[in-house]
């Protein structure tokens, strides 16, 4: 209420000045200052969705506002007081839609979509296990592990009725982008991860995380699911690795997955899929093993990883790479972390890395550019996924 | 028993009101009464004396109106937190002096409870029906005929059973409990004479919907899926020889709950849990010990436990669960041999092997098997004068671990053998009569758990094993003049953990996250003062209690929370009971208070938790009915009622996990 009174001063304040756009009502929220001299000027802020632990409800959005070169922590609580249990448990995607910043909280079912300008509420939309987000014009798209609920609908008091509990398979709900409401779902593989969204279709990558410790197959899902949007139907599914994790469409049709491997025999890695193809089958190639942490920027896919992945008693050596076009090449950003658990990329020279520490206490954010490190600040818990607005 | 033999035990021993109790339930009285000579009693000097005293000990029965569950007899010890989750049915570990639960051995009759899957103890499921002698242990246990694993924990909670004591050639009790969250927890205990062996046998019942009020910002809700069903059968059967004393005990539990989940932010429509458990424990233990000659005297001991676990997330109730539905069934075989020799008095030597075997079968993970087999040895050795005393212990465990898998992958490179030294020393001066002092220095380490290595999927099965050093003094003072008796014990203490593991709870309480953060030091004392007065039908008692902890993370000194205090652990803790009597009437007022703390290591205003007190209060009443017909013991009625959070007071002891209100319940109770 306070900080809402703050702003409102503000806004009146600087009415005063005949400023032609009035101030962000977070232009109050104070933080760590970090040197932002070189970043792209298109950049006016940089979120970042802290995770939290599971069960602990300490999921928190932080922002770095170029401008001033400001790194705010927990905005979501300064900018939505009335909001009292905070963000919620476990923020798993965050994406920028026009002004809109849509965050996904995993474990208290909600799709949160704020102001990108001051990070107040606009809706809370319940989805049951929500994982990650996608785009097209007219609906945002969220990957569920729900599979329970693949015949379930909402009442008007917004509760779940179920017809079939049984089912392990994850869904995508659809989202309309004007009401926010639901508007309808589809079943995908097992426990979908990432999603994105190209010339009308959608690309679903199945990981199987729970499958594989569930009777009787204890088997990974190793397909990506494409959906068509106009029929919202599931097209085909492309078998690519196990536990399928990122999926980044680079525009001009080529699509790539990232995999967890299944942290035993099958390294993490990077795939491509070729969807142009007039044959209609989808080809699918290996771009290179190790992928710890991975980042779409325009149409260049950005990847840490370490060839020491299944020794995780080591300190770890990690290398960059980049990939357009199906060709790899190697940074030379040398990134040194804890526990590597995040990349935002900002421009090809200008990287934010995400560290998670222990898992337990508040991680840190690097910058990294040149190759080099620039600045560290503190972050919240698990800092997990970056979006640019 | 002879009352001379009663008389023995308590001129040997403190002339507390406990050293009755002590006198009553252990086995060496027996031998006692036959002490005909000095010579012989010294012998026995050394049997009798433990080196040190326990840290804290009650008799239940002595307990005008006894907690329902052994861990709230816990929360009242100096030094120990009891980390509750809340409700009937909620988990309870109990940890000390800032051990982990996985130091904390918690032995039924010399026996340990442990469960190899997860090493935590729920003492919200045991009963203190039936237990005679609840004491802890902070630092090393030693008495003669003690298992090897009595030796071996970081600290221990010790659970005598009570040796039935009949007057007439049978007794029992029945007793109904009941109150808030629709509890009712009726039980039967029936004791027989056949002569050398008593029977006892035992039963009871808990029901609960287990729901109760907390707040949530700024709305109040209702803990929900809380709810409880449980069924303990048991019969025991207690044999008398000529030199010694054996036991066999025969124990079924069955239990269906909810688990509530934390509380989070929660989209409306969605339940914060439905997940479910219905598990089943049987056991079957025993005991027996010979006093071969005044100087060698052996203790076997075994146990046989099945145990099955049904977990259950019920995706079908709630849209946000994951769909696990999993099977546990655990099976350990466990023999224990002790010997004791009096090598010239009072000087003896104990040697203590144990041999453990543990199975787990489950449909979880990638359904390994796996498969354990822990011996230990403990080689003991005691001087025990009646004021100086000295024991030194050397312990040996080693364990093969190993499992089994359909397709006999690379996952078999697991198979492994652990083994670890514990030394202790332990020693005991009493300069004055009012004045004793012990010390004890010791290295105790713990196994990972099942779950640490092959199960934990949110957390890392890449753990380093845990180990302890601890050192710590007492000082006990000791006065009494007329009417009154005072006591008081200051015990300092430093423990050094390495790679401790601290267990976090994910979204569900079945499931953990460990953590090895390293490095722990532990700075802390212990106060508790007791003062009683005994007069003319009145008795009263007042107990204050401090524990200090300073328990800090020493892990890594370029690490932000180098020199922070670890989770859950208040810097400062303590409480006051006070009890009074008259005649047929008893009272009691206690109040625990736990100082602030963080649910971090890193101790900012984000996870930092309010100090919180509550206080229970009780009333009882004996009322003494005539005997009847042909029977020597005349029946008793005593009925009982327990306020427990009187002032209502909303907390957490673990974040996300609301504690209850205030709540009452009612007792009656049977005795013939």
């Amino acid at each position: 209420m306070l900080l809402l009174l703050c702003g409102t001063l503000c806004f009146c304040a600087c009415r005063k000045d005949s400023v032609p756009e009035p101030p962000s009502k977070d232009a109050e929220l104070t933080g760590q200052k970090v040197d932002v001299s070189g970043f792209p000027e298109s950049v006016r802020k940089v979120f970042l969705l802290n995770e939290g632990g599971m069960g602990s409800n300490n999921a928190t959005l932080d922002f770095l506002r170029v401008s001033d070169g400001t790194y705010v922590n927990g905005a979501f609580r300064k900018m939505n007081p009335e909001v009292g249990a905070g963000l919620g448990d476990v923020g798993n995607d965050i994406a920028v839609h026009g002004d809109e910043l849509w965050l996904v909280v995993n474990n208290s079912g909600i799709v949160e979509v704020l102001s990108a300008k001051d990070e107040t509420e606009i809706a809370a939309i319940p989805v049951p296990t929500p994982r990650s987000l996608a785009f097209d014009q007219r609906y945002a798209y969220v990957t569920s592990w729900a599979g329970a609920y693949a015949t379930g609908s909402y009442d008007e008091n917004g509760n779940y009725s179920v017809t079939d509990s049984k089912n392990p398979k994850g869904q995508v709900y659809r989202i309309d982008l004007e009401t926010k409401k639901l508007a309808g779902s589809v079943e995908v593989g097992y426990q979908p991860e990432g999603i994105a969204w190209y010339g009308g279709k959608l690309y679903v990558a199945n990981s199987g995380g729970i499958s594989s410790q569930l009777p009787p197959d204890y088997a990974y899902d190793n397909t990506v699911s494409v959906i068509d949007t106009d029929s919202f139907r599931v097209e085909r599914s492309i078998s690519v690795q196990v536990n399928l994790k990122n999926v980044y469409a680079d525009g001009t049709g080529g699509i790539y997955v990232t995999t967890l491997g299944d942290f035993w025999s099958v390294h993490s890695g990077l795939y491509r899929i070729e969807t142009q193809t007039a044959s209609g089958i989808d080809p699918v190639s290996k771009v290179a093993d190790y992928v710890s942490v991975s980042a779409l920027y325009g149409d260049t896919v950005y990847c840490i990883g370490t060839d020491s992945e299944f020794d995780w008693g080591a300190a770890h050596e990690y290398q960059a790479w980049s990939v357009r076009n199906g060709v790899r090449k190697a940074l030379p950003l040398k990134v040194s972390a804890t526990a590597l658990y995040s990349l935002g990329v900002l421009d090809g020279d200008t990287f934010l890395v995400g560290d998670a520490g222990d898992y337990f206490n508040p991680g840190t954010v690097s910058c990294y550019s040149g190759g080099a490190l620039r600045w560290t600040v503190k972050a919240g818990v698990c800092p997990g996924h970056f979006a640019l607005y | 028993m002879s009352a001379r033999g009663i008389l023995l035990c308590i001129d040997l021993r403190s002339p507390s009101a406990i050293a009755l109790a002590i006198a009553l339930s252990a086995p060496w009285c027996l031998q006692a009464q036959e002490a005909d000579t000095l010579a012989a009693a010294s012998v026995y000097s050394v049997q009798v004396f433990p080196v040190v005293r326990p840290s804290e000990e009650v008799y239940l029965p002595g307990v005008a109106a006894p907690p329902a569950q052994v861990a709230d007899v816990l929360r009242r010890f100096t030094g120990v937190q009891v980390k509750d989750y809340g409700g009937v049915g909620g988990l309870k570990t109990v940890n000390v002096r800032s051990l982990g639960s996985e130091h904390v051995g918690v032995f039924l009759d010399g026996v340990q409870v442990d469960n190899a899957q997860n090493m935590q103890v729920d003492l919200g499921r045991f009963s203190v029906d039936g237990i005679g002698l609840v004491s802890l242990y902070n630092g090393q246990k030693t008495r003669r005929l003690q298992t090897a694993k009595e030796y071996a924990s970081g600290a221990s909670v010790h659970l005598e059973s009570e040796r039935p004591l009949l007057v007439d050639r049978d007794g029992g009790r029945v007793r109904l409990r009941g109150g808030s969250f629709g509890t009712f927890n009726p039980s039967l205990q029936w004791d027989l004479d056949l002569g050398p062996v008593t029977l006892r046998v035992s039963a009871e019942g808990v029901t609960s919907h287990g729901k109760y009020k907390f707040p949530f910002f700024d709305t109040t809700l209702v803990r929900e899926n809380g709810d409880i069903r449980s069924l303990r059968l048991e019969s025991a059967l207690f044999g008398r020889l000529r030199r010694g004393e054996w036991r066999l005990r025969g124990y079924g539990y069955g239990s269906e709950r909810g688990f509530p989940g934390p509380v989070i932010r929660r989209a409306t429509g969605f339940p914060f849990s439905a997940e479910r458990q219905a598990d089943r424990n049987l056991f079957l233990q025993g005991g027996w010990q010979e006093d071969w000659t005044p100087r060698y005297a052996t203790s076997l001991r075994f146990k046989f436990a099945d145990d099955y676990i049904h977990y259950d997330t019920h995706p079908e109730k709630n849209p946000m669960a994951l769909p696990y539905d999993l099977h546990y069934h655990q099976r350990s075989g466990y023999l224990s041999l002790a010997q004791s020799f009096v090598l010239a008095d009072p000087w003896s030597v104990d040697l203590s092997t144990d041999l453990q075997r543990n199975a787990l079968d489950t449909d979880a993970g990638q359904s390994v098997t796996p498969r354990r087999t822990v011996f230990t040895g403990a080689l003991a050795t005691r001087l025990a004068w009646e004021r100086f005393r000295v024991a030194a212990h050397a312990v040996y465990q080693g364990a093969w671990d190993g499992f089994l898998t359909p397709e006999a992958g690379g996952w078999s490179r697991e198979n492994t053998f652990r083994r670890a030294w514990m030394p202790s020393i332990s020693l005991f001066y009493a300069p004055f009569r009012w004045l004793e002092m012990d010390g004890f220095l010791k290295r105790s380490y713990r196994l990972p758990s099942f779950n640490d290595l092959y199960y934990s999927q949110m957390g890392n099965s890449a753990l380093d094993p845990e180990s302890a050093v601890q050192a710590g003094l007492d000082l006990r003072f000791r006065h009494a003049s007329g009417p009154w008796s005072w006591e008081g014990r200051l015990s300092p203490y430093f423990n050094r953990v390495t790679d401790k593991i601290v267990a976090i709870p994910t979204s569900s309480q079945f499931r953990w996250t460990m953590l090895n953060i390293g490095r722990v030091d532990v700075t802390g004392v212990d106060v508790r003062l007791d003062g009683r007065f005994h007069q003319q039908g009145w008795t009263a008692e007042a107990v204050f209690r401090y524990s200090f902890q300073r328990a800090l993370d020493h892990s890594d000194p370029s690490g932000s929370t180098f020199g922070n205090q670890i989770p859950y652990i208040p810097r400062h803790s303590g409480g006051i009971d006070l009890r009074a009597g008259w005649r047929a009437w008893s009272f009691s007022w206690d109040t625990v208070v736990t100082g602030e703390r963080w649910s971090r290591t890193a101790n900012t205003p984000d996870y930092h938790i309010a100090p919180w007190s509550v206080s229970d209060a009780s009333i009882a009443r004996i009322i003494d009915l005539p005997a009847s017909g042909n029977r020597a013991k005349a029946p008793v009625l005593k009925a009982g009622m327990v306020v427990r959070n009187v002032f209502d007071r909303s907390y957490q002891v673990v974040q996300g996990y609301p504690m209850p209100g205030a709540s009452l319940m009612i007792s009656l109770e049977y005795t013939w």
